[in-house]
């Protein structure tokens, strides 16, 4: 297992480029799964989740 | 990071590490976490489980960086200088003189800076290569 971290403030494409990330890997047979602390403006839509076989843990607080 | 959210994380990473074991974990902390926490963090994790830590991408938002390095320059400049790789998105929204002095204004600050646009895939192969090499 490899931990890729993804910071950037609000709005600056954390989540667009991870869900990307994991399309990339994917076609290669990578698995992924993701930590989130932070609802953002874009969000893990339930059938991308099934699609790409990727599992997606919250992190509540600070 | 808090304490308490610092043990979460590790917490979160190692019940992933025993139970999932993916190729990739991606980590996207809140926005106010600056890189060094999320090494301390991640760190923590490595007494208990083995795994390979990194890279640590920081994104800079190209269309919002005046007004961010104007009111928020420590938080940026923390993301930024703990990074193994700083990318700035949206990069198609930038004209090239924007752009520009977006670089001159952060390169001292770090190593190397991608230009990436999810939406056109500009720069995104790059980012999934320097992934692969670390």
């Amino acid at each position: 297992m490899r931990i890729v971290t993804v910071s950037g403030i609000r709005g600056s494409g954390k989540t667009t480029l991870v869900r990307e990330l994991i399309v990339r890997f994917r076609e290669k047979g990578r698995r992924a799964a993701v930590i989130v602390n932070e609802e953002g403006e874009e969000t893990y839509a339930p059938d991308f989740l099934g699609t790409h076989g990727v599992e997606v843990f919250p992190l509540r607080g600070g | 990071m808090g304490c308490s959210l610092a043990t979460s994380l590790v917490t979160e990473v190692k019940k992933i590490r025993r139970t999932l074991n993916p190729d990739f974990l991606f980590i996207e902390p809140s926005e106010l976490v600056i890189s060094e926490e999320m090494r301390q963090a991640t760190r923590m994790a490595l007494r208990d489980v083995n795994f390979s830590n990194g890279p640590f991408i920081t994104l800079v938002d190209g269309p919002g960086f005046q007004d961010l390095w104007k009111e928020r320059q420590p938080l940026l400049l923390g993301q930024i200088a703990g990074a193994d790789v700083v990318a700035l998105s949206k990069s198609d929204l930038l004209s090239p003189g924007r752009m520009e002095a977006i670089m001159d204004t952060i390169q001292g600050y770090c190593h190397g800076i991608y230009r990436l646009s999810v939406h056109t895939g500009s720069g995104v192969e790059d980012l999934v290569k320097a992934i692969e090499r670390s």
